[in-house]
């Protein structure tokens, strides 16, 4: 069904990206197990498997009432549905879950398996419902332990469980969430004061969809300036509509003090434009600073190489090699016209919340990833579920 | 033989006319010269006395000419309500000194007492030279006022506001054109380390008992015509690196030193010339020993600092 070559391949990422982790991670966490519950979550998403280990209890003294301590992730691409991407994500699922269990010593009725909203909406709608099912059974055969239980989480569930995990307990009730991701856009707030009630806000359009639009858009002229040009009219066409309705259905505009983006392009937008934060989970911006540098990522994108901008950090206490590093792994993700067509997703957005009198507060979430799955492990400790 | 007896005895009186003559020569020399000598004091006498009337009256001149030169000061002590309290002090300081002087120049005792009225003259004459100041400093504020109340009153509101930016921004004594400055004066700083126990607050100055650190200043515009502001707020700890609760407080600001990461930051409102009472709190796991610095900005500029101490 699938050569040799490929299992291989699968094999040797999947081997590698477990040695990594495992010394990356090993002398930051294990120091911290003596006073403290960890738990490990474990997500099968659309891309890969991710894991979050966090710690539950007293010594986690900031906003909520837990820390993550490290999230890790392997990319296996479930949602290709092939064997090949099965059995990667299996091996995938399985060595975290031992890294968990041997490396971290965490128990197993510590350690949580769940599968992403993502998952669930693609096998359904290429009526591939029984390979997620066939995960969870081969995963339960693997590590022997046939009662465990692998949920699979809906959107909605989803983003309330996100906002649980991002947004701390003070800014809970005023915060509007939003994921852009690359493929749509999702998030909410809670309207009712409640964790229970949640509003749910969705778009179509995410970070590489509005960059295919602009692909499609360009033709045979590929240049930057008509990509721009492009990108402006993809921005003022049918996304600006869809955007426009889906802010104003939400009503959050009334009920939110913050707005808060979490996913890929909020994660390099804040380590680009606010390099000396690099060790700030989340950044506060302002529409005009983001818009500035919109601007400058089409007329001077060399700015932001890593040596440009390690060149204009001030401040000595700074750890200028760590900013190096992360700018470095931006670079390589997004180039610079993902950068721009997720940029101008974004600023669509802050737009509709900029407002002449009523300010909102515009937050950049780093580490949005993590967030569901750790309130999920939250949550089901707490016995809310 | 009788010859030579004669002439000895002639030898002999002329002499004794001679030292007579000498004699007489002598007294009469004494005598002249002791009746000069006294004409002489009685004449010094005569011209000493005129000299220090002469000062007197001079210093009396210097005297009257200062004190009525005091007579403009009236609207100063009249109108100045803001600065009276320090009016009262230099005023009082004026007429007392005033007075010891007239009684100097009235009867002057010695020499002495004169030199002192001078010396007495010279202080007032700088006293009133401060107090004019102080009237011109007073005059120059009273219509500057006058005009921002007049602005108001008509309901200039827009205009005003304006006004008030450009003050801010077009700094004409900065070296930096639109370079911004702070309308805001901080006051009454004090960091605290807390200590949290059975959920009651208790002040202490050691690290390892230090949960959380507590600031509060107060700040005051008397300025703009703003109803709202904001001010940022640096605690450096004594590595260096900025004190911070999280992510969601702290962020990045800009000052003519380049960017600089705060701990957190206030926004408020409050009214013209009100003393804003503004208080924040930080906590972090580890509270290192060593000098914690407090830096208060607005609008990029440092308006307070200060320090604490944790051992």
């Amino acid at each position: 069904m699938y050569s040799v070559h490929s299992r291989l391949k699968w094999g040797v990422t999947v081997f590698f990206s477990f040695f990594l982790l495992t010394a990356s991670a090993q002398n930051s966490v294990k120091q911290n197990f003596q006073n403290a519950a960890v738990y490990a979550g474990i997500e099968v998403g659309s891309k890969g498997v991710k894991m979050s280990l966090l710690e539950v209890g007293k010594s986690s003294k900031k906003n909520s009432s837990f820390t993550i301590l490290k999230d890790t992730s392997v990319n296996t691409d479930f949602i290709s549905f092939t064997q090949p991407t099965f059995q990667a994500t299996l091996n995938g699922l399985h060595g975290l879950f031992t890294v968990a269990l041997k490396n971290y010593e965490i128990p197993s009725d510590r350690i949580f398996t769940v599968f992403s909203s993502g998952v669930k909406i693609q096998a359904e709608k290429d009526d591939k419902n029984s390979w997620i099912l066939s995960m969870a059974d081969s995963f339960k055969k693997r590590i022997n332990e046939p009662l465990r239980q692998v949920n699979v989480i809906d959107v909605t569930e989803e983003a309330r469980l996100s906002h649980l995990g991002i947004v701390p307990a003070t800014r809970r009730y005023n915060t509007f969430l939003i994921d852009i991701g690359s493929g749509n856009t999702k998030g909410g707030y809670f309207p009712g004061g409640n964790t229970k009630d949640f509003k749910l806000f969705q778009l179509t359009w995410g970070t590489k969809s509005v960059a295919n639009a602009v692909d499609k858009r360009t033709q045979e002229d590929k240049t930057l300036p008509n990509f721009n040009k492009q990108l402006y009219r993809v921005l003022a066409g049918e996304a600006n509509t869809e955007v426009i309705y889906a802010v104003n259905l939400s009503g959050a505009y009334n009920m939110s003090d913050n707005i808060a983006f979490s996913g890929g392009i909020a994660w390099s937008v804040a380590t680009l434009m606010l390099p000396e934060l690099v060790e700030n989970p989340v950044v506060p911006v302002t529409y005009d600073e983001v818009l500035k540098f919109s601007e400058k990522l089409y007329t001077n994108h060399a700015s932001f190489s890593d040596s440009a901008i390690k060149k204009n950090l001030t401040d000595v206490t700074l750890d200028k090699n760590l900013i190096g590093t992360e700018v470095k792994r931006v670079n390589k993700v997004f180039d610079q016209r993902s950068l721009m067509a997720g940029t101008g997703l974004l600023l669509k957005i802050m737009r509709q919340f900029e407002g002449i009198y009523d300010k909102k507060q515009f937050f950049l979430v780093k580490n949005g990833a993590v967030g569901w799955i750790s309130a999920y492990v939250d949550q089901s400790i707490s016995g809310t579920k | 033989m009788k010859d030579s007896k004669s002439i000895l005895l002639l030898v002999v009186s002329v002499l004794l006319i001679l030292v007579s003559f000498a004699l007489l020569w002598t007294w009469g020399y004494q005598f002249n010269d002791l009746t000069k000598a006294k004409s002489g004091t009685v004449y010094v006498i005569k011209d000493s006395t005129a000299a220090a009337n002469a000062t007197r009256d001079s210093l009396k001149r210097v005297y009257t000419a200062t004190i009525n030169s005091v007579g403009t000061l009236d609207s100063t002590w009249l109108t100045a309500d803001s600065l009276k309290g320090n009016l009262d002090i230099r005023l009082s300081e004026f007429y007392k000194l005033r007075n010891e002087i007239a009684i100097l120049l009235k009867n002057p005792g010695s020499k002495a007492d004169i030199d002192n009225a001078k010396t007495k003259i010279g202080e007032l004459q700088k006293k009133v030279e401060q107090l004019r100041d102080r009237n011109v400093e007073v005059e120059r504020e009273n219509a500057r006022l006058k005009s921002v109340l007049e602005q108001l009153s008509a309901g200039n509101t827009k205009d005003a506001v304006q006004n008030l930016r450009t003050a801010v921004f077009d700094n004409k004594n900065s070296p930096e054109k639109n370079t911004p400055v702070a309308v805001f004066a901080a006051s009454e700083l004090k960091l605290s380390a807390m200590m949290v126990e059975d959920e009651k607050e208790q002040e202490t100055y050691q690290a390892i008992q230090t949960d959380k650190m507590i600031g509060t200043f107060t700040v005051r515009n008397n300025n703009a015509a703003f109803n709202n502001a904001e001010i940022v707020i640096v605690v450096l700890q004594p590595n260096g690196r900025v004190l911070q609760n999280s992510g969601w407080d702290s962020g990045s600001f800009e000052t003519r030193e380049g960017k600089k990461i705060y701990s957190c930051k206030i926004r408020f409102e409050y009214s013209k010339g009100e003393a804003k009472h503004l208080s924040f709190s930080l906590s972090t796991n580890n509270f290192e020993k060593g000098n914690y610095s407090m830096q208060i900005y607005q609008n990029g500029v440092m308006i307070g600092k200060m320090s604490k101490t944790l051992i």
